[in-house]
């Protein structure tokens, strides 16, 4: 019979529970500024629901009433520097960071209503109304609210999906050594999702000031807690990830605030991420202003239960008993609250009418919709644009991936704030490929191999270049695995800038490499270029050479937008003429190349496609005018070379190399047959591989790939198609 | 075996015609050869025989239905001892109509369009045409009927080069300078234009004037070699001469008042009489030389062109010619011109001075064997005495038929015209 012995995690966790004396103890200013957010939140939250009624808010209103315990209890020990993220309801959390960030000194019941609460009050209501005062000038509502200047970094619609951005402001601030720390809020229905476990893991292991701020109110829509995981204290988490956890009575603000104290003792002093699970209560349905018993999903007796221990009454009937208040000050807190809420919505509303209208002036006007996708690129003027046929420095003949290695170790030289991170990046010689080598060892701390979670990485890079100060390099060691970060690579990374209202960077760097040709198989073979080409937000690059990919890297960590650099396996140990002694030239983002002059056809194309395509034109003798995209996103395409090239030819020819359900040359073909049908003397035609991944076997994966005979075949087609077949 | 009778293609290019009657009814027994039915073309009326003896077992197309296409079953013929039954499968056709005449208050579609589906096989008319974006845009732009196009694209899609081939074998025809003007080049190709169906056209109906503009000058363009000679002449002198002349003219009895173009054609008619190899007439089996010098002018009317002549205009003088040019022309333009005001003549002149033309190379008039062409007078630098000097010059253009002048002779024309013109008093001599 085997021996066994009892383990335990290495984690401390524990339950807060406060005592009289601790309400004795309390700070009356930490409980005079705890009553008047607590109210506040509340009548503002009442005043949304009221507004939602009346068919004035757009979309859900997801109301906080019942939970503002955990969100004030947690906000008020943050520094101004601290930084908060939430999820869909968030109100809340948004009011009580930003509540502490325009009174820092704290709150009088007595004069709760500052004019700058006033302010902070009416525009947080006109950003969920979706009008152009809002924080996010209306485009982020009540789902993606973001002021930036009082530490919320956005909070997020998708469940769990601002859990890896917050990581990416922890690491930031543990890099900038100064203490500061990010809460990032969810509920009981996201702890069970990747992007949150992945998160605690990476935040544990890398030692991020990172609190996980649980709100259980135990429904996930109307999927109770029990139901959804087999550990309902959910604090039980960080046992896995040896993160110090804290359960505690989120109806009792108090209980919270002392739980967050200790958390930020922990965070603030290098001992890594921590959790706090609150318990605490809806009292309305998801959304809308019925009560979730009205839906069936629970009874009224238990939201009675849970309305009796209203945190609101509990911080009262405290202050009460410390003579901090009476029931006349508590009235009037009441009475001022909802006159503020009254007065906000007053500003944004025309009552002028039989029904209640929302103020016509206010809306955002329409033609905004697009604005601030991505940046102006001002960020790359003045810089040194050089063409590899005007350059000056010395070329020799060096394979393309010791470039990709030499210009990352260039930059980082020169450039404090760039961070690689990926996973193996820091081992094995530069991982996997050599891509990296050198920096780990050159640039300690700044070249981080990661846990195998694109989700949490990618993420986390992406809130490391939301925060602006440090300026990630990301690498997926395979394309595909872009579907395993799908959320924060377009869902997040893509659309922060817009969503956000336009104010806020993402100078994110994603390098990735195309693997088709190494027998990796279905899952490691993709080219990304046509599916991140569908995301509004992304800037893609794919240099077919060293030259161009050292100039299009240095525009890439400058641009303040995201932008996915493309490399390939076929062309890392191939050898080019590389520079050596300058690698601080620019290529601009948006200007391609034409690498063949010619009059038969245009031939589109990027990355290992563009030799291949030369080569087959002088092998058949086509006079094929081959031009090198390098810059495939929507706005980077340079209808001034393809238009004045197709204008002349006549004729066009998409190579790629990839499968055609993903391909890129679809966003091609309908730009092309718009912009220039009346040039065309044929359809766009269109190299690309079958319509199945590439699989294992060598024969599979050459059938299923484009290469020079299918290139061959594509210049045969366009020549024959245009009544000039080759003979 | 019941036969059928299709609306037969009597003439290359019919498309339709009209059925004008049956001249046997249902019923009746016909032989080979006998006339079933009448038919009318744009062109006559034909009759249409039998294929093979038999019954007329059913008209399909009544008579008097008009835009009948060609090859439309009309009828069925059955074979000897064929009864009824072997009608069961024939149906009139629904629509026997193969275009119909658009409303005449609707802007008609070029009519030649049509015209020109009838020279080609490849697009039976009505069938959508296949052809790159690019392929129609180039056709519009040179004119290109995509009719006429044979497609090498896939599924006989017309492509760039198909159309730059057909430009290349019929290249389009340049722009007439003047259309309206006199016998110069008016330009009337055989070969209807290209206009794309479908183009907004006012629709002009050819008068009997402008068809025979149309027929005589392709011919000549056609068939007469044409050869061109261009000579400027300085004209100062004669315009002086002209002013002393209008200034006596004004007071004279009658009164007269000299063109330009009156002293040219006095000049010109001086000149044929020196060189009279130009004023002369090919046949096949001779050289006609004209004994008298008669020489046509070119008027523009309303209608077209037409070209009355001054008889023996070297005997007459230059206030009787000036007349004469005045009278024919109002008689032109009031169209009263009679036969004898415009038979005859051997040598044209037409003038687009007036228009501010510079020059121009008019069509030969047949069975002329020259025309002259006259620009406008204008101001130009001249060398004299190895000086730049402001000088009054005009451009004369001989057209010439090389089957009558050859190039010396046209050019001895020339030079005496010249010579005439610039020294005017050697008119007196």
């Amino acid at each position: 019979m085997p021996r066994s012995s009892k383990l335990s995690s290495a984690a401390p966790w524990r339950e807060l529970v406060t005592t009289d004396k601790d309400w004795r103890a309390a700070d009356p200013g930490l409980l005079r500024s705890t009553l008047v957010d607590l109210h506040l939140i509340r009548a503002f939250e009442e005043k949304v629901l009221e507004l939602a009624g009346q068919g004035l808010v757009h979309g859900p209103a997801h109301s906080s009433i019942g939970q503002e315990g955990g969100a004030v209890g947690s906000a008020l020990p943050l520094r101004a520097a601290d930084q908060i993220n939430g999820s869909h309801r968030a109100h809340h959390q948004f009011l009580a960071k930003c509540l502490h960030h325009v009174s820092p000194e704290g709150m009088d019941p007595a004069k709760a209503v500052t004019a700058p609460v006033q302010e902070l009050l009416q525009r947080t209501l006109a950003e969920i109304m979706g009008l152009s005062q809002g924080y996010c000038r209306g485009r982020g509502g009540s789902m993606h609210l973001r002021w930036g200047e009082a530490g919320v970094l956005g909070t997020n619609a998708i469940v769990g999906g601002g859990v890896p951005m917050a990581a990416g402001a922890a690491w930031a601030h543990r890099r900038a050594g100064k203490g500061d720390v990010a809460i990032t809020y969810f509920g009981d229905g996201a702890v069970n999702i990747g992007s949150v476990l992945e998160t605690m893991n990476l935040a544990a292991a890398w030692k991020l000031p990172l609190c996980f701020f649980i709100e259980n109110n135990r429904y996930a829509v109307s999927t109770v807690v029990d139901e959804a995981t087999a550990e309902p204290r959910l604090s039980a988490r960080g046992q896995a990830f040896n993160v110090p956890s804290w359960k505690v009575d989120g109806m009792d603000p108090l209980a919270v605030y002392l739980a967050t104290q200790e958390a930020l003792e922990i965070m603030r002093s290098g001992g890594g991420p921590t959790i706090i699970e609150a318990d605490v209560y809806r009292f309305f349905h998801q959304n809308g202003p019925l009560p979730g018993s009205a839906f069936g999903y629970r009874t009224k007796d238990e939201e009675n239960e849970w309305r009796a221990r209203d945190p609101l009454d509990r911080v009262g009937s405290e202050m009460l008993k410390r003579k901090l208040i009476d029931e006349a000050g508590i009235k009037s807190l009441r009475d001022q609250a909802q006159a503020a809420m009254e007065a906000a919505a007053d500003e944004l509303l025309d009552k002028s009418g039989a029904k209640l209208a929302v103020r016509a002036d206010l809306w955002p006007s329409p033609d905004f919709r697009d604005a601030h996708i991505r940046g102006d690129l001002s960020e790359l003027d003045g810089v040194r644009y050089v063409e590899q046929e005007q350059f000056t420095g010395k070329l020799e003949e060096r394979k393309f991936v010791d470039t990709v290695a030499d210009v990352m170790h260039r930059r980082m030289s020169k450039d404090e704030r760039i961070v690689v991170m990926g996973e193996d990046v820091h081992r094995l010689k530069g991982g996997t490929n050599g891509a990296t080598r050198g920096l780990s060892q050159d640039f300690p701390g700044r070249c981080l191999g990661t846990p195998i979670s694109e989700n949490a990485f990618a993420g986390l890079g992406g809130g490391i270049a939301m925060d602006g100060r440090y300026r990630p390099v990301v690498e997926f060691m395979y394309p595909d695995f872009m579907w395993v970060a799908a959320d924060q690579v377009f869902n997040q990374i893509a659309k922060a800038r817009h969503m956000f209202g336009g104010d806020s960077a993402m100078p994110l760097v994603l390098r990735t490499k195309v693997a088709m040709g190494t027998g990796y198989g279905s899952q490691h073979s993709m080219d990304p270029a046509g599916i991140f080409a569908t995301s509004p937000g992304w800037r893609i690059v794919a240099a077919s050479n060293p030259y161009d990919y050292v100039g299009l890297m240095n525009s890439a960590l400058q641009c303040e937008d995201p932008v996915l650099v493309i490399e390939h396996t076929d062309l890392y140990n191939t050898k080019f003429p590389a520079p050596v002694d300058d690698l601080d030239y620019y290529i601009p983002l948006g200007k391609a190349k034409v690498v063949r002059p010619g009059k038969d056809v245009t031939v589109l194309t990027y990355l290992s496609m563009v030799q291949p395509s030369v080569e087959a034109a002088e092998r058949l003798g086509v006079d094929a005018e081959v031009i090198d995209l390098r810059s495939l996103d929507r706005a980077g395409l340079d209808w001034e070379t393809i238009g004045t090239s197709i204008r002349k030819t006549n004729n066009v020819l998409v190579v790629e190399q990839g499968s055609v359900g993903t391909a890129y040359g679809v966003l091609l073909g309908d730009e092309i047959q718009r912009r220039f049908l009346d040039y065309l003397d044929q359809p766009v035609q269109r190299v690309t591989g079958g319509e199945a991944s590439p699989s294992i076997s060598k024969v599979l994966e050459r059938a299923a790939c484009a290469g020079p005979e299918e290139i061959e075949d594509g210049l045969r087609l366009v020549m024959a198609q245009q009544g000039r077949p080759l003979a | 075996m019941a036969i059928k009778i299709e609306l037969p293609s009597v003439a290359a290019g019919m498309e339709e015609a009209t059925l004008v009657r049956w001249v046997k009814a249902e019923g009746d027994k016909v032989s080979k050869g006998e006339t079933l039915a009448e038919m009318e073309t744009d062109k006559a009326v034909m009759e249409m025989e039998a294929e093979a003896d038999g019954v007329l077992g059913r008209i399909l197309v009544p008579g008097g239905t008009e835009g009948v296409a060609v090859g439309t079953v009309i009828g069925v013929l059955l074979e000897p001892g064929e009864d009824e039954s072997a009608l069961a499968s024939f149906q009139a056709p629904s629509a026997p109509t193969a275009d119909a005449s658009p409303a005449a208050l609707e802007p008609e579609t070029f009519p030649e369009t049509r015209a020109a589906a009838k020279l080609t096989p490849q697009h039976s008319h009505g069938e959508r045409i296949l052809a790159s974006p690019l392929a129609k845009r180039l056709a519009a732009d040179y004119g290109v009927d995509l009719h006429s196009v044979q497609g090498s694209g896939p599924r006989g899609r017309i492509v760039r080069v198909d159309v730059e081939r057909v430009r290349e074998i019929a290249p389009a025809p340049a722009p007439a300078p003047s259309a309206s003007a006199a016998a110069a080049p008016v330009t009337k190709p055989a070969a209807a234009p290209a206009i794309v169906e479908g183009t907004r056209v006012q629709r002009i109906p050819n008068s009997g004037m402008r068809k025979t503009i149309a027929r005589r000058l392709a011919e000549s363009k056609q068939q007469v070699p044409h050869f061109y000679l261009t000579v400027d002449v300085q004209v100062d002198e004669l315009l002086a001469l002209r002013s002393r002349l209008n200034a006596k003219g004004s007071k004279a009895e009658p009164k007269y008042r000299l063109s330009v173009n009156d002293i040219i054609v006095y000049a010109a008619a001086c000149a044929l009489r020196r060189v009279p190899e130009v004023n002369s007439s090919w046949s096949d089996e001779a050289i006609l030389r004209y004994l008298d010098v008669d020489v046509c002018v070119a008027v523009a009317t309303e209608g077209g062109l037409v070209t009355p002549v001054i008889h023996e205009a070297d005997r007459k003088g230059l206030a009787e010619i000036s007349g004469e040019i005045r009278e024919l022309a109002r008689k032109a333009h009031d169209g009263k011109l009679a036969p004898a005001d415009y038979q005859g003549g051997g040598f044209t002149i037409s003038n687009l001075g007036m228009y501010g033309v510079r020059e121009f190379a008019a069509i030969v008039n047949p069975p002329q064997a020259a025309i002259l062409a006259v620009g406008a007078v204008e101001k130009r630098p001249v060398v004299r005495d190895d000086q730049l000097a402001v000088g009054s010059l005009m451009t004369l253009t001989l057209s010439a038929d090389h089957r009558v002048v050859d190039g010396a002779v046209g050019a001895r024309f020339l030079a005496e015209l010249k010579a005439l013109l610039e020294d005017p008093l050697e008119l007196l001599v």
